[in-house]
């Protein structure tokens, strides 16, 4: 248990995940991260004025009342109502690759993954947006429409509760479906180790785009993907396709190592090409890092 | 190639761990799941090349390593390394030719000073395990130690006498091929005379024979060959380097010059002896000195006997009555019955001739019989001229013989001339036998100018038992054979006149003929034990397995 007044965002995504379940982890999450934010991270399309407060240092000198402040010589900033028109939506892979984890006690990517989604849409509906969850493998497996009524979020854990690991991946149809299903623009978060056809997800993600949404993806990666480990020589065993490779680590390290960059960064180029937000996330990294790239 | 601990290459069987690891490898991997598959197949697609490459000069050069450190560990002894200071046991056989031609002196040195120095460096090289002989002109077959056989070598002397190289060679062989040793060497040390090089081509198998090549050029020499006295006369046949130049030749003759002329090799002196009473006399004949001086001189001996009495007995004809009146005239012969010519074998001394009439021929035969000789009168024989044997009858070689009857029965050493092959004047103790009777039905010897003296020598030498001298090889000198008060011979002493010729076979001769390498001097010592010559070669190969190591290690590091 870590000391109090400890920011769980900032802390290993294994010991966070120690403290409980989905749930716990990412409203502790969520706390800490808002705890450490001057600003909300998300902003809508409009903003409605509600009612004026003292002002308090810290507060930003932009929205300060100036008439108020030239008649009466007090400080007031004017506070505002978030409109709830953002529609938000978080694709989660569980395909059987997600379901891996390179060492014992790292999060698997599956389990990285939920709570990181469950983080993202207690963030939105925070903030009184409309959130929703597609999960999918070849095909999508769990739903939760968009709302921002109480209990979204319980809904939207549950369904990632529910959401069993899954087999291969084929994004593309799944993503079909997912496009069905969005009829209103809004941001798509998609979670994904990315290990699909990079042609045939980009082509669907570049539909979504072409309809109006705001894309973000989150490729999410175990560091052992990253960086090539293990015994001199090892069959390695796909976890979807159960095709398998004999290696020597030591002699491929390099290669596998750039061949994985050279994949990142063609995922960045044709995202940033397309206007898709393209983030690279390691399952070793602290939850808050992870959204503050989103912010 | 052998090696000291032969059971070490057992170890070699470890070169095939690297392999067996890699297929233990290739086969038993353990298995992982791993998500990104698809990665490791694109990686390896494009280090599949690079990586097959670095797997198999990795396995070479383990393969590699392990081999060359087990060899090492099995020391191997590299036969014919050039920078080899061992060898492997070996019979070796030295034939030093000490004949009298290895005491010519060339570019200040004697020939014979160069091959002892050879031999030495033989000797020198070498080791415990080798058999040595020694094989010097007096054909002697000398086994020893390095230290025994250094003696030898270091007592050899020019010998008067000659080395059949052939004949030596072959013998070499022969014990080089049964020394019980691995290695087999014969070194032939000589000036390497054509006339020693005889007799058929040698093979020597197994045997390595190494020639030391003779110093360029031989020096030109001229010799004095075998003296004969002939009807008083004495020839003096000069020998030596063919087409040399002509020399002055002095004969002394009982102790004062007799004869002085000029000759070159291959001119025969002949100088009338002056008379002399009757008993034993000796003489010289001389050369101007040259590079060898061993055969520029030459002794003889010459007995003066008193005059054959010679009687011409039943059926000797009128050729020889003649012949012997004109020899009593001359003081040549005296009258008496010592020897008697004829038909039938009579007195101390017979000199039988076949009678006219086949019918008397076996009468012959009994009287011969009964005189203890072995010699029989035979059937007739074919006509042919007459070859000559023995030195007092190079007159009438030529001769023709129309008419003639064998001779058989007696000792082939008997025989003095010869007609077509068969005997055609034969001695056997006090009698001598002719296979012609001395007319012309039979012969043209009567109406030859040689008739006379070869009745003569008949008379007086053949009838008499010779001259009485003997010549052999050896330090120049005479012995003379004495019985009770009488000198009944002498034996004369001289160099072999064939060393006198000194002109050096060719080397491919030389080499065809001995089956030899013929090395120069310089390349000699080289050549010593080279056949068996071995090196160790465990420090090589422990060098080349950290060369081997070295570069695996490269390998691993910069291909990773």
């Amino acid at each position: 248990m870590p000391p109090a007044g400890t920011r769980l965002d900032l802390l290993d995504p294994w010991e966070v995940a120690q403290l409980g379940g989905v749930e716990i982890a990412a409203a502790g999450v969520v706390e800490g991260f808002l705890a450490g934010l001057h600003r909300s991270p998300f902003r809508g399309f409009s903003v409605e004025f509600t009612e004026h407060r003292a002002y308090q240092p810290g507060d930003e000198l932009r929205y300060l009342d100036w008439r108020i402040l030239g008649r009466t010589d007090r400080p007031y900033v004017k506070q505002f109502e978030e409109e709830t028109n953002l529609r938000a939506m978080v694709l989660v892979d569980v395909s059987r690759s997600m379901a891996w984890a390179g060492a014992p006690h790292r999060l698997t990517k599956r389990a990285y993954a939920d709570r990181l989604a469950a983080a993202l849409a207690l963030l939105l509906l925070r903030q009184r947006d409309a959130t929703g969850l597609v999960t999918f493998d070849e095909v999508v497996r769990q739903g939760v429409p968009p709302r921002v009524k109480g209990g979204q979020w319980a809904r939207i854990v549950r369904a990632l509760l529910d959401t069993p690991d899954g087999q291969g991946t084929a994004a593309a149809e799944a993503l079909r479906q997912v496009t069905a299903r969005l009829a209103r623009r809004g941001l798509v978060i998609l979670i994904s180790d990315l290990l699909f056809d990079r042609d045939l997800a980009l082509t669907a993600l570049r539909y979504l785009r072409h309809r109006g949404h705001q894309i973000i993806v989150l490729h999410l990666m175990d560091p052992a993907e990253v960086e090539l480990a293990g015994p001199p020589e090892v069959r390695y065993r796909d976890l979807e396709s159960s095709g398998t490779v004999v290696v020597r680590p030591r002699e491929l390290a390099r290669t596998y190592r750039d061949t994985v960059h050279r994949e990142i960064a063609a995922w960045r180029s044709a995202c940033r090409r397309h206007d898709i937000g393209y983030h690279h996330v390691t399952t070793d990294q602290p939850f808050g890092l992870a959204l503050r790239r989103l912010s | 190639m052998t090696f000291l601990h032969p059971l070490a290459l057992l170890g070699l069987a470890a070169a095939a761990i690297p392999a067996l690891l890699h297929l233990r490898q290739r086969r038993l991997p353990p298995v992982l799941d791993f998500p990104a598959v698809r990665y490791l197949q694109e990686a390896e697609r494009r280090t599949a090349r690079r990586l097959r490459l670095r797997h198999l000069l990795l396995l070479i050069l383990r393969t590699l390593l392990v081999c060359a450190v087990v060899l090492a560990a099995a020391r191997p002894q590299v036969a014919g390394w050039a920078r080899a200071a061992a060898h492997e046991p070996t019979a070796a056989v030295i034939v030093l030719d000490n004949s009298l031609s290895s005491g010519v002196v060339v570019d200040g040195r004697r020939v014979l000073d160069r091959l002892t120095a050879a031999a030495r460096a033989i000797t020198a090289r070498a080791g415990a395990g080798d058999r040595l002989w020694l094989l010097l002109a007096d054909g002697v077959m000398r086994r020893g130690t390095s230290g025994d056989l250094d003696a030898a070598i270091a007592g050899a002397r020019p010998e008067p006498s000659r080395l059949d190289l052939s004949d030596a060679v072959r013998r070499a062989v022969a014990v080089a091929a049964g020394g019980e040793r691995p290695g087999r060497d014969v070194y032939v040390l000589s000036d390497e005379q054509a006339s020693a090089i005889d007799g058929p081509l040698i093979a020597p198998g197994g045997v390595r024979v190494v020639a030391l090549a003779p110093p360029a050029p031989a020096p030109a020499n001229h010799g004095v060959g075998a003296l004969r006295i002939v009807g008083g006369r004495l020839l003096v046949p000069l020998v030596g380097t063919p087409g040399g130049k002509a020399a002055a030749v002095t004969v002394t003759y009982r102790g004062r010059v007799v004869g002085r002329s000029l000759g070159a090799p291959g001119d025969t002196l002949a100088v009338t002896l002056p008379p002399a009473p009757v008993g034993w006399w000796t003489g010289d004949v001389e050369v101007d000195a040259d590079e060898l001086r061993a055969d520029d001189r030459r002794v003889f001996a010459l007995r003066v006997a008193p005059p054959a009495r010679v009687v011409a007995g039943a059926g000797a004809g009128p050729f020889v009555v003649v012949a012997l009146d004109v020899l009593r005239a001359a003081g040549r012969v005296a009258a008496g019955g010592d020897v008697t010519i004829g038909t039938l074998p009579a007195g101390p001394v017979a000199i039988v001739l076949p009678s006219a009439d086949p019918a008397a021929v076996g009468a012959v035969n009994r009287a011969l019989a009964l005189r203890g000789a072995r010699w029989r009168f035979g059937p007739p024989g074919t006509p042919g001229p007459v070859q000559a044997r023995a030195a007092a009858l190079a007159g009438v070689a030529g001769a023709q013989v129309t008419r003639r009857l064998e001779l058989t029965g007696g000792d082939p050493a008997g025989v003095l001339a010869t007609v077509n092959g068969g005997p055609w004047v034969v001695r056997d103790g006090a009698t001598i036998l002719i296979g012609s009777a001395f007319d012309t039905g039979w012969t043209a010897l009567p109406r030859l100018p040689a008739f006379v003296p070869l009745v003569d020598e008949l008379a007086n030498s053949v009838a008499g038992g010779g001259t009485g001298v003997t010549y052999t090889v050896g330090d120049e000198g005479i012995a003379f054979r004495v019985a009770g008060g009488d000198t009944t011979g002498a034996v004369v002493r001289g160099p072999d006149f064939r060393e006198s010729d000194l002109t050096p076979a060719p080397s491919a001769v030389l080499g065809r003929a001995l089956g030899a390498e013929v090395v120069s001097a310089s390349a000699f010592p080289s050549a010593v034990f080279a056949g068996a010559a071995r090196g160790d070669a465990a420090g090589l190969l422990l060098a080349l397995a950290l060369l081997l190591a070295a570069l695996e290690w490269v390998v691993a590091l910069t291909t990773r």
